[in-house]
């Protein structure tokens, strides 16, 4: 029952729109969710202060992609205590670990969070390999958890198929390679022979199926002419450089992130890997923006994890944006990434969640009451509507990708405003209850099996 | 723990010293089973993970300390244990931790019989290098193999799937966390116990000095009529098993296992440990394991630059403490008792 349509029509019906730049206005008076006072609170409430576990990458080459994270939480502690807390009261402090230290510190780093300081919140974390590991672990602790990253689908696929205290703000991972993948598609349809470099991890190899078995659909007959899987944390690419140029393809896709990225694509300019294919990435500007020099290969796909830059929407367009952005950068003298945005909207996201709670049961809601509030909320951040599904307590808001450009403005490189694409996030993830991994089907995803089953073929 | 010390690898077991071991043995155990009851269960689930590190260092010492052989490569066997574990609980769907340790323990002594053949062919640091490249093969398995390991994700084994004492502790039902803590605490303790006695007994059996005397006088040990290349494979065999069942003991701890115990920075932390504690005494790897334990989680908590912090102390007690802490406080107790 294979539908045949052609690429234009398909695109047309994903939704999928390119930005153009806005024309510079004055900003009306418009104040986002996360800066909004809140009406006084209902009943007594402790003014004991609230415990925070945030874990991240301090060090390591995740460090440029996953230190905006407490940065952007930071921020947000800083300025709910600077109005006396959430419900006026319980000021937040927080206690950081690094994420570097490995999977099985990280799992004890938690529990010590939780039995010895006695946390009463734990948020944070970037990759992929820990959610799954950190998850169920949050669960048996009964740790309320807002993952800011490791968006991986396998976690709520398979390691905590059923979430109770755990939530994950970005957007899901297969939506990144599928992402990339529109992208790739609508840009370049010529495209047939693809060569990949990925990190050898749950990431790497999640974006490779879901920009495959999304690619596929859209141009038929391409095909993978090089597979390149470095170890996550390596720093020397030039075996998988030169491996890839030698199998001349006509796109090179990669997922590599963080300061494995920066190293990847300073090592591939010396090799001349960008003169002669085209170059897509899921998370190539998802580090820290100014990680990123001005000898950036320009037009190419530079994914930001399908889920936030600082430059878009320009302007006035989106307001809780431009905000964040000042409020960031006055801080931190720096732009916020992803990670950044994800952090900061999940304390703003917390707090509100504690506030509704407060005015339906009155005095400090415990956790149900607070969960049963974040379930299925629907949020303002800066990076656009934000909606946590109540089935796997994962957040979806709208993917985003776009091209590299240098503007006089930075002194790095960007993501260029007026050529942004934005996919409504319904139209590349699997809908609610739809059959996972082990349940009729052995796809990676739920993602997976539902492009492959429902997405059309389109014609060659 | 000083009091144990003073029995070292060549001490005599005579009647008066012997029955001062047993005493301060009790006494350090007796203390070891009231600490849950006085510390919080975050130091209850610390000082388990240091009691498994221990057992690991005291099988790694067999060879290191009494055997002269220098091995690099014990992540493999602590990581066959944990992965063998896993595909139990996982493939076959066993719950008895009994049945993960037996199963564990063949799987173990298997690799280790088998790489214990092939390194025990060289000494010094071809016997080192051996070891190392034998334990990578596992780890590039564990890694590239995830349709079957889970690669870096490693594979999950939860607490609340495992039952002690064949089904007679069992971890159903909510807020089962704090239980498990306590009764694996005790479970371990008891293994840890069982394990250190019965390498007490090696090391001072007529295998365990023959051990010693090839460490002393490789040449010498074999006119006096020793198979040394039979008793060295003994002897890595029965070192693989102990850290095998440091690494099955370790994994419903850990709730999961990840091809890092398989890599060689993991290999690095066992000689550490044993290192760190002395590793020309019976205790001192028991002690380094513990201290180690400690230090690593105490660095990761404290700094962002737990790294830095950890190798600057690492180093500087091995500046200081060349003989490791065990050796060290013995010379102190014997100077002070003279």
């Amino acid at each position: 029952m294979t539908v045949q349509l052609d690429r234009r029509s398909f695109l047309n019906t994903l939704g999928v729109t390119m930005g153009a730049a806005a024309a510079a206005t004055a900003v009306p008076p418009i104040v986002p969710a996360a800066a909004q006072t809140s009406p006084p609170p209902k009943g007594s409430i402790p003014s004991t202060p609230l415990k925070f576990g945030h874990m991240t990458f301090l060090t390591g080459p995740g460090a440029v992609l996953g230190e905006p994270s407490l940065k952007g939480h930071l921020l947000a502690a800083e300025e709910i205590n600077a109005r006396g807390g959430i419900l006026g009261k319980r000021k937040i402090e927080t206690i950081t670990a690094d994420e570097n230290a490995g999977t099985d510190a990280n799992v004890k780093e938690l529990r010590r969070m939780k039995l010895s300081e006695k946390i009463d919140m734990f948020t944070g974390v970037i990759s992929s390999g820990n959610t799954p590991a950190l998850g169920p672990v949050a669960e048996e602790l009964s740790v309320l958890t807002i993952f800011v990253d490791g968006c991986t689908d396998f976690l709520w696929d398979k390691a905590v198929p059923n979430p109770k205290y755990t939530f994950r703000i970005t957007n899901i991972q297969s939506a990144d390679g599928v992402t990339c993948a529109v992208a790739a598609a609508q840009t370049w349809p010529t495209a047939k022979k693809i060569a990949h470099i990925h990190p050898d991890y749950s990431y790497g190899r999640n974006a490779f199926d879901h920009f495959m078995i999304a690619y596929k659909k859209m141009v038929p007959g391409a095909e993978v002419v090089s597979e390149g899987w470095p170890k996550l944390g390596t720093t020397d690419f030039t075996a998988h450089i030169t491996k890839t140029i030698s199998s001349n393809p006509d796109l090179i896709v990669s997922s590599v992130w963080g300061g494995d990225y920066v190293a990847l694509y300073k090592q591939a300019l010396r090799f001349g890997m960008f003169n002669n294919a085209k170059f897509a990435s899921t998370i190539a500007f998802g580090v820290a923006p100014h990680a990123i020099g001005k000898d950036h290969p320009e037009g190419v796909i530079a994914g930001v994890h399908s889920n936030y830059y600082f430059t878009f929407p320009p302007g006035n367009r989106w307001p809780a944006n431009k905000i964040f952005v000042e409020k960031y950068f006055k801080r931190w003298n720096e732009y916020p990434n992803f990670q950044s945005d994800g952090a900061y909207h999940t304390l703003h996201m917390y707090k509100t969640a504690v506030e509704k709670a407060n005015r339906l049961v009155g005095g400090w809601p415990d956790e149900e009451a607070v969960i049963s509030q974040l379930e299925g909320m629907y949020f303002e951040t800066a990076a656009g509507y934000l909606y946590i599904r109540p089935d796997n307590h994962q957040g979806y808001k709208d993917a985003v990708t776009g091209f590299s450009k240098n503007v006089a403005e930075y002194q790095f490189q960007t993501l260029d405003p007026a050529r942004m694409i934005t996919i409504p996030i319904r139209n590349i993830t699997a809908p609610p209850h739809w059959p996972k991994p082990g349940n009729g089907h052995n796809d990676p995803t739920a993602t997976y099996n539902w492009i492959k089953e429902t997405w059309p073929q389109v014609a060659a | 723990m000083t009091a144990m010390t003073t029995t070292t690898a060549t001490a005599d077991t005579g009647g008066a010293a012997f029955l001062r071991l047993l005493i301060a043995a009790t006494a350090i155990l007796v203390g070891l089973a009231l600490l849950p009851a006085v510390v919080d269960p975050y130091q209850t689930v610390l000082l388990t993970y240091g009691l498994v590190m221990a057992i690991a260092a005291l099988g790694f010492n067999l060879l290191l300390g009494y055997t002269g052989l220098l091995s690099f490569g014990h992540s493999a066997y602590f990581g066959t244990g944990a992965y063998t574990v896993a595909f139990i609980v996982r493939d076959l769907g066993a719950h008895s931790m009994e049945l993960c340790i037996l199963g564990g323990l063949a799987g173990t002594v298997l690799v280790s019989a088998l790489f214990g053949f092939v390194c025990v062919r060289h000494t010094r640091i071809f016997f080192g290098i051996l070891t190392l490249a034998l334990s990578q093969v596992l780890w590039s398995l564990a890694f590239k193999f995830f349709w079957v390991t889970g690669g870096t994700d490693g594979i999950r084994v939860a607490y609340a799937k495992l039952t002690l004492l064949g089904g007679l502790v069992d971890f159903a039902g909510p807020g089962s966390f704090q239980r498990f803590v306590f009764a694996y605490y005790y479970y371990v303790l008891a293994l840890f116990t069982l394990a250190t006695v019965v390498m007490w007994v090696i090391v001072h059996s007529p295998f365990g000095k023959a051990l010693q005397a090839i460490r002393d006088n490789e040449t010498r040990a074999s006119f006096v009529g020793i198979s040394v290349r039979r008793h060295r494979w003994i002897a890595f065999v029965i070192s693989g098993a102990f850290t095998g069942l440091a690494g099955i003991l370790w994994v419903p701890l850990n709730g999961l296992t990840t091809p890092d115990v398989l890599y060689w920075p993991f290999s690095g932390e066992i000689v550490f440990m044993s290192v760190l504690g002395g590793f020309r005494t019976f205790a001192g790897p028991i002690v380094g394991a513990v201290t180690f334990n400690y230090l690593k989680t105490a660095a990761v908590a404290s700094t962002e630059y737990w790294q830095l912090l950890l190798g600057v102390v690492l180093v500087t007690l091995v500046l200081l403490l060349p003989s490791g802490i065990v050796g060290t406080a013995m010379r102190l107790v014997s100077r002070w008792t003279r």
